[in-house]
């Protein structure tokens, strides 16, 4: 484990559902995920945090595109914080359909972007 | 015949807003689905503008409850990033600061169980023991909800004398064996209410990743206190509460057991706290580029916190909250399921949620 609190893997090209798989596999549990918006037009940065015995296992993926694959069916305690960031970074989780979470219906998405609308 | 019934998001069972929307067939709920986002202030969104001095008060009133926990996940986030190391002395304190919110969280939500359960009195009595609690915590800091105790390099503020504190601890051990376990436990009321309702079982806490007392009283055991140890609890000898039976009568006699716990981690700190510094002065301190994540057991379990930073900023680039009853309330559904809707008050309350935490 590095200084930071967290033992960082390379992903490679995986994908973040061959992750996730492999990580139900080893009976690790689903922490969270984070949403970084990167400066200027360098996109997003989604970083998923398992637990394994105690260990924080993170995985970062970087998004060019406002969109990645849901994990949802393969875990669902990613649930709520998919919901969540598809509200406040406005990304799209393909693979699944939302309700709202912390908006209201009909509210726009991307309330924590630093540029409304991008 | 289906029908809906609301609870929320203003509702006597309900310390603050949210709903729980449930489809019944007669008494009996079917399915239900929550809806959040009553106390959404943006906080996260917030930090991003404040300083590593600002941001810490910032983040105390994420909760009315353990706010403390919050700092202190905060600055051991912030710690790692600049490289600074809290004295010994300042990790105990963080200790007795921790134990002592975990028990006034403990006391309040068994008063507020007790209130839903239909038994004021009791209700009165935990709430006169947590006033204890709270006293002990005002003598500490000057303040009973937000203790601004956490700083970069360890606490504001010394605990003088800290063997004083330990008549409180004998207080509060000796109400909790003599009259709240008991009456918990043993009290046809306490039992009628909660034994086998809105249980959790083992695959689905595991499933939903439920943390804290809620996933401990399905069987879960995991502690972050002993699994991941921070602060001084690397020190301290404890016991970790297991329960599986995952009803609501779980997850009480988990949170009634894990006070007890409190109380002998407080004992050890209170006796064994080293002399010295308890923190590391006003120092120049410099942030290093990078992602540090912190993690506590709150007394509603896992608290997570990422901070990202920028060398050279004087505020940080992201601050990302995930509190433990954004864990466990989605689970509150399969808690619902199957129950009488006059159980769901209770059931909800089991989790012990705090919708501000969840919202932030």
């Amino acid at each position: 484990m590095d200084s930071s609190g967290v033992q960082w893997f390379d992903v490679g090209d995986q994908s973040v559902r061959e992750v996730a798989t492999a990580m139900k596999a080893r009976c690790a549990r689903f922490v969270t995920i984070t949403a970084t918006e990167l400066p200027g037009n360098e996109g997003l940065r989604l970083e998923y945090l398992w637990d394994l015995d105690g260990q924080l296992l993170g995985f970062s993926f970087h998004l060019e595109t406002n969109s990645v694959e849901s994990i949802f069916d393969i875990c669902e305690a990613t649930d709520w914080i998919e919901r969540e960031i598809h509200e406040g970074f406005a990304v799209d989780f393909i693979g699944r359909e939302y309700e709202p979470l912390l908006l209201r219906e009909g509210n726009n998405l991307g309330v924590n972007l630093r540029e409304e609308g991008r | 015949m289906s029908y809906k019934i609301p609870m929320g998001p203003y509702h006597p069972a309900l310390e603050e807003p949210y709903k729980l929307d449930m489809i019944c067939d007669g008494e009996t709920v079917s399915d239900a689905k929550l809806h959040i986002g009553f106390n959404f202030r943006g906080i996260e969104h917030l930090a991003e503008t404040r300083n590593y001095i600002q941001v810490i008060a910032l983040m105390e009133r994420v909760c009315g409850i353990c706010s403390n926990i919050h700092t202190l996940t905060l600055c051991q986030a912030m710690e790692k990033l600049t490289g600074v190391e809290p004295p010994p002395r300042a990790l105990y304190i963080r200790v007795v600061m921790a134990e002592l919110e975990r028990l006034h969280s403990h006391v309040l939500w068994a008063g507020i169980a007790a209130k839903l359960m239909g038994f004021k009195t009791m209700f009165m009595t935990c709430f006169a023991l947590r006033e204890k609690v709270m006293d002990v915590l005002q003598a500490i800091s000057g303040n009973r909800v937000n203790y601004s105790m956490n700083r970069i390099g360890g606490v504001n503020r010394d605990i003088e004398d800290p063997l004083a504190l330990l008549g409180m601890v004998d207080l509060l051990e000796r109400e909790m064996i003599r009259t709240i376990i008991p009456i918990f436990t043993t009290s046809t009321t306490a039992t009628l209410r909660c034994a086998g309702i809105g249980i959790l079982a083992n695959e689905k806490a595991v499933s939903c990743g439920v943390v804290g007392p809620t996933a401990r009283a399905s069987g879960v055991g995991q502690d972050l206190r002993r699994a991941a140890p921070y602060a001084a609890y690397s020190e301290m000898e404890f016991d970790v509460p297991v329960e599986k039976a995952g009803d609501v009568r779980a997850r009480l006699l988990v949170r009634a057991l894990e006070i007890m716990e409190s109380c002998r981690i407080l004992r050890q700190a209170l006796t064994k706290m080293p002399p010295g510094e308890f923190n590391t002065g006003d120092g120049k301190i410099v942030f290093s580029t990078g992602t540090a994540i912190s993690r506590v057991e709150a007394p509603r379990g896992e608290v997570v916190y990422s901070v990202s930073w920028k060398e050279n900023s004087r505020n940080p680039a992201r601050v990302h909250v995930r509190t433990p009853t954004f864990q466990n309330m989605p689970a509150i559904r399969w808690m619902v399921i199957g129950a009488r809707l006059a159980d769901t008050p209770l059931i909800q309350a089991s989790i012990d949620p705090c919708y501000s935490c969840t919202d932030r």
